[in-house]
């Protein structure tokens, strides 16, 4: 796998002067200077009223402009000395196991948001820990089952009942669980 | 300041609190050495996934809570680096010098139990150091007005940036990173609405929570589950062996442990060294030292004690630049700075003046938390011990329901779920590509202080800006002038001592 590296006689790695993922970087912090550039005047409010003189205020825009120079000094700084930076893209050395377990994680992370929400944090969390042990190994399934049911209930009790604040209830937001001095 | 120590030790010993207080640190100080001690999982994460907590709690409980997972994290990654040659934590690499030779003699009780010993010595004096420096130093700070505080944090950022991992550079675009982030919202002078893009959810600002829990844990997560591992390591390896650390042995590592003290309590007050260099730094020093250095590294008492003494020192005085000046000197603080934001206490100057008794009464629990952190850390080191053969596939879904649960609890919004995963995504990118994120925390957190102090500064000037500096603000003057110096000398230091011990990476 081309790292934008080559091997030298002693066994260590020097960068090619080719293009590689620092300069690439250092163009995207340069591109995100001139889109700051183009959306500073849309994006700031005005002031109702502009005080001039002796005791105008720091404008708004200022910093924003002052970060967007940043950008591009620096984003051209990375890119030209990008040549010279002994790095590895790990992003590119991932293997499939890797992309595959982390792509798997971030799918069962964006179902867990909507499920939490809609079918409350206890019933979401056993869904989410049941099905992710299961992926990442878990076979024996009784114990999953539980441990995907009792460390919700657990966290639940502790943020409503320690903390004293909410997760998403429903439907188990009657009966017991905010309801322990019954049990 | 002595009016405020007294008042602080009388809000933490009030009879009705510090029970309550002692339970939580002792909570965070578990919860840590559990953490710790699993190899992959971090200190940093188990304080960002753990931040929510102490949102809820009185600052007294939540702080020292955090306090605890912060100290007991450190520790707790010796406990593999000895057992099995696997260190829990980056500050406890030079614990596995020694620590494993130990065990392999046989001597594994002891090299624990030095560890632990080590630990506590560094952390309780390093702490009492801390109390002793921050008032003087928070004196001097309340001196300071808008132009040198606007100084003094432009000054910390750029430094910061210069000794995180990695390139100069990319640390510098990372800080302009954070520093945009944090301008999202409203500006500090005029609350003029900026880069909200009509969207009602972030018109305050990108919430804080969010992105640290996003940025610090779920990208240690995604590492984590790129290989699937049934167990960390067998349970048969990690047997306890040996007679228990005799007083004598403690007592010939007594010189050692006050020096990685020494180098550690130093380290710690200089902003983005931390508890790595510290440990090799310890280490080399007690090496060097010794009348019979061949013995490091085949398993000597002493270089363990060393590495623990030092990384552990660090805890402490970090606070130093965080409680007088507002300056996070690494991503750890930086997730306090987020618990004291919370809390309504923001790191600064004007900290000490009026809250300076709280301030005390958490200096002082981080002592108590030290008496605690010896009896937890002596009586569960068995327990510790096993905690590796717990199974990945349960330990990371239930860290990923601790984040999301506590991003939650924030604000209620499904919105910063998805900030979450956004943060959390970014950061593994990022973490990839070897940018360092502490910068982005940093500019995040600090820039809106040091635009409103840079505000404040313009409006004193009355549109004479240079003129005022140089004239009215020497300091802030010299402050400017010697920042290019300084981050200079800062950056080579770094650079010098990170690769000496080969933590560049």
């Amino acid at each position: 796998m081309n790292d934008g590296s080559q091997k030298l006689d002693n066994g260590t790695t020097a960068p090619e002067r080719r293009i590689n993922f620092n300069t690439v970087s250092g163009l995207f912090f340069v591109a995100l200077a001139l889109i700051l550039f183009a959306i500073i005047p849309y994006q700031i409010d005005k002031p109702l009223i502009v005080v001039t003189g002796s005791v105008a205020n720091l404008p708004a825009e200022l910093f924003p402009q002052m970060v967007a120079v940043a950008f591009l000094f620096l984003g051209i700084w990375l890119a030209v000395t990008s040549f010279s930076i002994h790095q590895v893209n790990e992003l590119r050395n991932l293997d499939k196991e890797a992309i595959v377990n982390v792509s798997v994680t971030l799918v069962l992370m964006a179902i867990y948001v909507p499920v939490m929400v809609s079918l409350g944090f206890v019933v979401g969390s056993a869904i989410m820990v049941f099905a992710m042990s299961t992926y990442f190994g878990n076979r024996n399934f009784v114990t999953g089952a539980i441990i995907s049911i009792v460390l919700p209930m657990f966290m639940f009790f502790i943020f409503r009942r320690v903390l004293l604040v909410e997760l998403p209830p429903f439907p188990v937001d009657i009966y017991p669980l905010t309801n322990w001095s019954l049990i | 300041m002595i009016e405020s120590f007294f008042a602080g030790a009388g809000l933490l010993f009030d009879p009705s609190k510090v029970l309550i207080i002692m339970t939580y640190i002792s909570a965070g100080l578990f919860l840590g050495m559990f953490v710790g001690a699993l190899p992959g999982f971090t200190t940093l994460m188990a304080m960002a996934i753990l931040l929510p907590f102490s949102f809820f709690l009185d600052p007294l409980f939540g702080i020292p809570f955090l306090i605890g997972v912060y100290k007991g994290g450190i520790y707790g990654g010796s406990i593999p680096a000895i057992l099995v040659s696997m260190p829990g934590t980056g500050a406890a690499v030079a614990t596995t010098f020694d620590g494993p030779a130990l065990t392999k003699k046989g001597q594994a009780r002891k090299a624990l139990e030095i560890a632990l010993f080590s630990s506590v010595s560094g952390d309780l004096t390093s702490d009492i150091v801390t109390i002793l420096l921050i008032g003087p130093i928070a004196a001097i700070a309340l001196l300071l007005g808008p132009p040198e505080l606007a100084a003094i944090l432009f000054l910390a950022l750029i430094v910061i940036s210069a000794t995180s991992s990695g390139v100069f550079v990319k640390g510098l675009l990372m800080l302009a990173l954070g520093l945009f982030l944090g301008m999202i919202g409203q500006d500090p002078i005029g609350a003029l609405s900026r880069f909200s893009f009509g969207m009602g959810s972030i018109e305050s600002g990108i919430p804080l929570l969010p992105l640290l829990i996003g940025i610090f844990a779920l990208p240690e997560i995604f590492v984590s589950i790129e290989k699937k591992a049934g167990m960390i390591i067998e349970s048969t390896s990690l047997k306890i062996t040996g007679e228990p650390l005799t007083f004598k042995e403690f007592k010939s590592c007594g010189r050692t442990i006050m020096r990685s003290t020494a180098i550690g309590t130093v380290i710690g007050m200089v902003p983005g060294v931390g508890q790595v260099v510290a440990a090799f730094m310890g280490y080399a020093a007690a090496k060097a030292a010794s009348p019979t250095p061949e013995k490091f590294g085949k398993g000597e008492l002493e270089g363990v004690a060393a590495a623990e003494a030092a990384n552990n020192a660090v805890n402490g005085p970090t606070l130093v630049p965080l409680l007088t000046l507002g300056i996070p000197g690494d991503n750890l603080t930086v997730i306090l700075v987020g618990a004291f934001i919370a809390q309504g206490m923001r790191p600064g100057p004007s900290l000490m003046e009026e809250q300076g008794a709280m301030v005390f009464a958490i200096l002082i629990a981080m002592v108590l938390a030290n008496i605690l952190f010896l009896v937890i850390g002596y009586l569960c080191i068995p327990l510790f011990a096993k905690v590796v053969t717990i199974r990945k596939s349960f330990l990371l879904p239930a860290t990923l329901v601790f984040a999301f649960a506590g991003t939650w609890v924030f604000r209620g919004q499904p919105f910063d779920l998805g900030v979450l995963v956004f943060f959390g995504a970014v950061g593994y990118i990022v973490k990839k590509l070897h940018f360092d994120v502490t910068p982005l925390a940093m500019g995040f957190i600090l820039g809106p202080p040091m635009e409103y102090a840079f505000g404040q500064t313009i409006i004193l000037a009355q549109s004479n800006l240079l003129g005022y500096i140089t004239v009215e603000r020497p300091i802030t003057a010299v402050i400017f002038a010697l920042t290019p110096f300084l981050t200079y000398l800062m950056w080579r230091r770094s650079a010098r001592l990170k690769a000496r011990f080969g933590v560049e990476e």
